[in-house]
């Protein structure tokens, strides 16, 4: 299969873009049951080379309601046969699933991956993964001027920002029965045993730390901090937390088990109209800014591929399709332009497009050493418990 | 020629001894094997020793005669067992003791140092002793829980049961074709806060009671230690009632008429008759419910709340997230030692004659 690979790769740089049109024709005369047919192929890749990019879940807009997703309309415009897999769960989980491949010189399956900044900055200082083809990506000057070279990835060769987003306050107004502006709202004793926090540990600290006036973009020892795990771990120990969870929070506070939780702007939005008693807020004294980035893991072959779909996604037209499904940050210049066309109320949504004055409460990570990242990994497991 | 002989003869009056050392020298070669002992090319070598004990034996077997043939039988039995053992079984646990004691050179090595790395194992007690006590009591009482709600029920099917005794062990075996994991996902639906449970017993006024009773807290009964232990309890009951059915089942009846022949009441029957001839069941179910309960995470993790995480979801945390080997091996060996001190400590009081 890897031989086939390197062959179809050799093919597709030699096409032109004349030869490449007559063959898209060609597989359009062929029917639409050939695309499926390839895709039941899984993995190989039949006429044209191929692509595996493996993604959190429910991250890019899929073919629904008469709309085509970016799949389809990058695998029928580019001919790269794209494989579009929802593993990436978890960034812990993943980097145990990955490190004992990429640990010993072995290459893993995905061509793409889009781990959370920090987990890409480890990936880049172990050596772990390739820069990116960005040479043959004319739209990277699309990237929004604060992910250029940003802290994870010092000289930007390596990652290249999938979706970014802020984590606040999410809550189930039926449950809490106001409005909720704060962090400190989350260690309230009326909402005993009905607050949810992730599991992902700089979301949920970062907003205690800046809740405690720490300042998580030159935060840089453990000592900082260790006030504001106390405070996380006697609101554990006192009932106050009902539970850590990664993406499936939503359910509970949908379901009202939760009153109020840390959650991430884009999946309150993803719920959209059908739940107008599910709020976000980022709180006044601070929510935290993200990125997902896209790394290519060490050893990926697909390179040109890889170089088609980044220069695909990174145009703001195709970009706003995106951003009109996941509703989180795009990175991409001219989305905000491209998204009012298809979803004017979107286009001016403040927690997609922040406003200044949101824009001045959100603060990103340092980059922690890899000691102080250890010692806040130890603190935050022994308090979640698990 | 006779010499020959004579040492034939010899190899086959001796035959149950070369049996069972090309046993256990065919199990050291696969724990060897799957513990990964010895790397390149000393592993070929191994395999050669390996098929030449397998082959060895089966050669003797052909010469050696129906005596020798003989001898040899139990051992070639034991072979498929004891050596599917040695592998799957002897070398992770070889593996996971070694991992247990190591260190790694960095956080995010991939390699152990085998160094006699004993505070693993302190580290397992001093960070994890309370999932440890919260994983032993939550099994314990789940699986007292699953007794007294499946022995009556076992009871009633076999001796009441007639002719709907099958219908009746397909009821309660049915909702356990549907996936564990899913099942539990489900109690968390019916357990949550707006859901039917919670809410009958809030318009029936009785949410104070069942708080009183350490049943629910803050008005939730999802995420309490007490959805988690009805969630064992739940998802074991099978194990439980099933091996209590069959020792049930095997009961004479004309036994219970004799006793009240003998002027016993019903109640005396049961306690002196019925009951003892179920202990075997018992105490199968016992251990097919306690032993896997006490490892079990998944009820804790959707169940439960940070405060009633099992050593199960502690085991796991380390090895699939923190991706911190050595204390999950310690963690998970010190589960399967107390666990096996645990069950001969209950043999020694229950006794395993009576598992006829």
């Amino acid at each position: 299969m890897t031989k086939r690979r390197v062959t179809n790769n050799h093919e597709r740089s030699a096409l032109s873009r004349r030869e490449f049109l007559i063959r898209s024709g060609a597989l359009g005369v062929a029917g639409v049951s050939l695309p499926a047919l390839l895709a039941a192929c899984g993995g190989g890749g039949g006429g044209g080379n191929s692509l595996l990019f493996d993604n959190w879940p429910l991250y890019i807009d899929p073919s629904e309601d008469g709309l085509v997703g970016s799949v389809e309309r990058f695998s029928k415009a580019s001919g790269v046969n794209l494989t579009y897999t929802e593993s990436y769960n978890d960034n812990d989980e993943y980097f145990a699933k990955i490190q004992p491949l990429l640990g010993t010189g072995k290459r893993i399956e995905p061509d793409l991956i889009a781990p959370t900044f920090w987990m890409a900055g480890r990936l880049i200082n172990l050596g772990w993964v390739d820069k990116l083809p960005l040479g043959d990506v004319p739209n990277k000057k699309n990237l929004e001027d604060n992910y250029v070279k940003p802290p994870w990835d010092p000289t930007g060769e390596y990652s290249m920002p999938w979706q970014a987003g802020t984590a606040g306050i999410a809550y189930n107004i039926d449950v809490t029965g106001r409005e909720l502006k704060s962090t400190a709202d989350l260690f309230s004793p009326e909402f005993k045993g009905k607050i949810g926090m992730l599991t992902e540990m700089r979301d949920t600290m970062g907003l205690i730390l800046m809740s405690q006036g720490v300042d998580i973009s030159t935060i840089s020892s453990f000592d900082q901090a260790a006030s504001s795990f106390d405070l996380l771990a006697k609101a554990k120990s006192d009932g106050q937390i009902r539970a850590f969870t990664g993406n499936d929070y939503i359910d509970d506070l949908v379901s009202g088990n939760y009153a109020a939780c840390v959650g991430w702007s884009g999946d309150v939005l993803q719920l959209g109209k059908d739940s107008p008693n599910i709020r976000f807020v980022v709180p006044e004294e601070g929510g935290t800014l993200w990125a997902d980035v896209m790394v290519m893991p060490k050893g990926t072959e697909n390179t040109d591929a890889v170089a088609k779909w980044l220069d695909f996604v990174y145009d703001p037209v195709e970009a706003a399709q995106i951003t009109a499904y996941v509703q989180y940050f795009s990175p991409v210049k001219g989305v905000q332009d491209e998204l009012a066309k298809i979803d004017p109320e979107l286009a001016v949504n403040p927690l997609v497009f922040p406003d200044d004055a949101t824009a001045a409460r959100l603060k990103s990570w340092a980059n922690l050493s890899e000691d102080v990242d250890a010692q806040f990994a130890d603190a935050f497991s022994s308090i979640t418990g698990a | 020629m006779l010499a020959l002989r004579a040492n034939g003869a010899a190899i086959s009056t001796r035959a149950d001894r070369v049996g069972l050392g090309a046993l256990i020298v065919a199990a050291i070669c696969l724990v060897a094997l799957g513990a990964g002992w010895f790397d390149g090319p000393l592993n070929a070598v191994i395999v050669l020793v390996l098929a030449l004990v397998v082959v060895g034996v089966l050669v003797l077997a052909a010469i050696g005669g129906p005596e020798a043939r003989r001898l040899l039988a139990p051992y070639g039995l034991m072979k498929p067992g004891l050596l599917w053992m040695a592998l799957f079984f002897l070398a992770p646990v070889w593996s996971l003791v070694r991992i247990s004691l190591s260190t790694k050179e960095s956080r995010f090595s991939v390699q152990y140092d085998f160094n006699w790395a004993w505070q693993n194992y302190s580290k397992a007690f001093s960070d994890f002793g309370g999932q440890f006590q919260r994983a032993f009591l939550y099994a314990l009482i789940a699986t007292v829980l699953t007794i007294a709600i499946g022995y009556p029920v076992a009871y009633v099917i076999a001796f009441r049961g007639g002719r709907y005794k099958n219908v009746l062990l397909g009821l309660v075996v049915i909702p356990f074709f549907t996936s564990y994991l899913i099942r539990t996902i489900a109690w968390s639906t019916i357990l949550a806060d707006q859901g039917p449970i919670v809410s009958v017993l809030r318009s029936l006024g009785l949410v104070g009671v069942f708080e009183f009773l350490q049943i629910m807290e803050n008005g939730k009964l999802l995420n309490t230690p007490a959805a988690v232990i009805g969630g064992l309890t739940y998802n074991f009951l099978p194990f439980m009632l099933l091996p209590i059915y069959v020792s049930l089942e095997k009961i004479d009846p004309n036994l219970v008429n004799a006793a009240t022949d003998l002027y016993s009441t019903p109640t005396a029957a049961f306690r002196k008759v019925v009951f003892p001839l179920s202990m075997p069941g018992v105490f199968a179910g016992t251990l097919l419910t306690f032993i896997p309960a006490a490892g079990d995470f998944v009820n804790a993790q959707f169940l439960g709340n940070p405060n009633t995480t099992m050593i199960g979801n502690s085991i796991q945390d380390q090895f699939l997230k923190q991706n911190n080997y050595p204390v999950a091996s310690a963690m998970s060996t010190v589960l399967m030692v107390s666990i096996t001190a645990l069950v001969l400590l209950y043999t020694r009081f229950f006794g395993t004659e009576e598992l006829a």
